[in-house]
């Protein structure tokens, strides 16, 4: 069972029924994803829904209790070495050593994946380039800021030339323009090798450059789709109407605009008509007794509010 | 398949080991300190004759303590390397996780022989090889006792979860290792309990090689305790199972997992 060899797939991932107790704890609840190969898929969900659980079995480090998976072609119980193989990983946590330098630490990490040195330097040479980490070869990775470990951190995971990358949170903790910088990089790589990727993030900006998403809460998959697909859903507009007291208001408001979601004193509505006019006599009306009437359009944020909200 | 891996541990572990260089002195001074401070001043109270005598018994035991020191620290950074991003390094590459701990075991033991090898070189150097030294048995000696330690070191750090507890390593292990071993007197002397742990300690059958090889003059009759093929005989066989064990555990307890347990609180993440 040592044979790591690639194997053809069209399915990056194909999960059936995965599950994963903790005690009696549920934490994956027979969770069924297929990912065709190529796709730049996300799964989002807030924290405790089973994510980061469900990315660690797809990535063979945590066992699965029940369900088969296979991840690149390759059964992840019975060739998890296989799996490991095709595929790579950055989480949250940076998997470098920051006493060793840049270039120590990509020479480290080829080495693990049996690699050849010269290969090993070549790739280095070309990634650092395309990262922008050039100057930064002989840094003491402890050195680096956060941002430049992060991306240092992918150019480690996909150094290998992984079918399929699993990237956890690759942003969070960052700030902006790093953040915008990591999906460049991310994305100049996927034009040029065509790798599959699968993302969790809470960073609803993120998902709406996926294929697609799935939507995860309490260790089950909950809504799926393309991004575009599941927003025009929900409707053409989305109107908040802002209250001290909103509870009153916002059950009047439901007989005639449809279930509420309120967060704090907003209460938001549904509204399916591009033509907003009829509007304009509600926001008279309400004159008095709300602070505010907003119209907009509808994005991946509030797909995930209202996922949520039917637990 | 596996070679390039474990050479990278290796590799990575050597680079460190020549690196840190303050630390590397250090481990020079320790020994020195113990053969010419501790060295003398037991020397002085056996009397002249036998005080120099007692310099060179003990410079077996003072290389089989740099070695000790330079293997065990050297694998204790496995549990370092837990806290750390490298054992996450580790467990996501393409190959069994029993791996890792043969991998580190031999860096381990590769970095303790370095170790050794320099006091070595400092000791000729200061008259403490004499001719009669038993060269071939010295190497195997050297290489015997640093994988001995490296496979001690693997195995405390097999079952240890965090290096916030070190000094109770320090004292519970590494100088109890070093204490009840043959290193700083003969064994046979001691009384009847200490003896028993001296013989069910393997660093004593390592430094026992040592005294075979450096202690070779005839003059010095009785100095090696126990017969050289049985010195060899124990540590290897202790080293294999230290190893397994230690292997075994690592990957039943798949490091990670407790990890991602308290980080993730009630329900999974």
């Amino acid at each position: 069972m040592n044979d790591t060899s690639a194997v053809a797939f069209d399915l990056a991932v194909r999960a059936h029924g995965l599950t994963k107790r903790y005690g009696d704890v549920l934490a994956v609840d027979h969770l069924d994803l297929e990912l065709p190969a190529g796709q730049f898929f996300g799964l989002l969900g807030p924290n405790g829904s089973g994510k980061t659980t469900t990315i660690h079995m797809l990535s063979t480090l945590v066992r699965p209790s029940a369900g088969s998976v296979q991840v690149a072609g390759r059964d992840v119980i019975r060739d998890p070495v296989a799996v490991r193989a095709s595929i790579g990983l950055v989480f949250q946590e940076s998997a470098l050593d920051r006493t060793l330098s840049v270039q120590q630490n990509l020479r480290f990490a080829g080495l693990l994946y049996d690699l050849a040195p010269a290969v090993i330097e070549e790739r280095t040479r070309e990634l650092l380039e395309l990262f922008s980490l050039n100057d930064k070869r002989d840094r003491p990775v402890g050195s680096l800021s956060g941002g430049m470990r992060r991306a240092l951190d992918i150019v480690r995971g996909v150094l290998h030339r992984p079918r399929i990358l699993f990237l956890d949170e690759p942003t969070i903790g960052l700030d902006l323009p790093n953040r915008r910088r990591i999906w460049r990089f991310i994305e100049r790589l996927r034009a040029s090798s065509g790798m599959t990727v699968l993302l969790t993030t809470h960073y609803l900006e993120e998902a709406d450059s996926c294929d697609q998403v799935a939507f995860i809460n309490s260790g089950k998959i909950v809504r799926r789709g393309a991004p575009r697909a599941l927003v025009e859903a929900l409707g053409k507009h989305i109107v908040e109407i802002e209250a001290t007291g909103l509870a009153a208001l916002a059950s009047e408001l439901e007989l005639r605009l449809g279930s509420a979601l309120v967060e704090g004193d907003v209460a938001m509505f549904r509204y399916a008509d591009e033509d907003t006019s009829a509007l304009a006599a509600l926001q008279v009306e309400l004159a008095g007794r709300a602070s505010a009437l907003r119209i907009r359009r509808p994005n991946l944020n509030d797909v995930f509010l209202w996922v949520n909200s039917l637990r | 398949m596996i070679l390039r891996p474990i050479y990278g541990v290796i590799e990575r572990e050597v680079v460190k080991t020549f690196r840190q260089r303050t630390r590397l002195v250090s481990a020079m001074v320790r020994p020195l300190i113990w053969l010419f401070v501790i060295g003398g001043g037991f020397g002085a109270v056996l009397g002249r004759a036998s005080g120099a005598d007692y310099q060179q018994f003990l410079a077996p035991g003072v290389v089989g303590m740099t070695i000790l020191f330079g293997a065990m620290l050297a694998a204790l950074t496995m549990v370092y390397d837990k806290e750390s991003g490298v054992m996450r390094m580790l467990i996501i590459a393409p190959f069994a996780h029993y791996w890792i701990v043969v991998a580190k075991t031999i860096a381990a033991a590769l970095a303790g022989l370095i170790q050794g090898v320099l006091l070595l070189v400092i000791l000729a150097a200061l008259g403490f090889l004499p001719s009669s030294t038993n060269y071939p048995l010295l190497v195997l000696g050297m290489v015997v006792t640093a994988f001995t330690c490296a496979a001690i070191g693997a195995l405390v750090s097999a079952f240890t979860r965090t290096l916030d507890n070190f000094a109770a390593i320090m004292n519970f292990v590494i100088f109890p290792v070093f204490f009840l071993s043959g290193a700083l007197y003969p064994i046979a002397k001691l009384p009847v309990a200490l003896k028993a742990a001296a013989l069910l300690n393997p660093f004593t059958y390592s430094v026992d090689l040592l005294k075979h090889a450096m202690l070779a003059n005839p003059a010095w009759g009785s100095a090696s305790e126990l017969h050289a093929s049985v010195d060899v005989l124990v540590s290897v066989a202790f080293t294999l199972l230290a190893v397994l064990v230690a292997s075994w555990r690592f990957s039943r307890e798949q490091a990670h997992e407790p990890f991602i347990h308290t980080l993730l609180g009630k329900r999974g993440g």
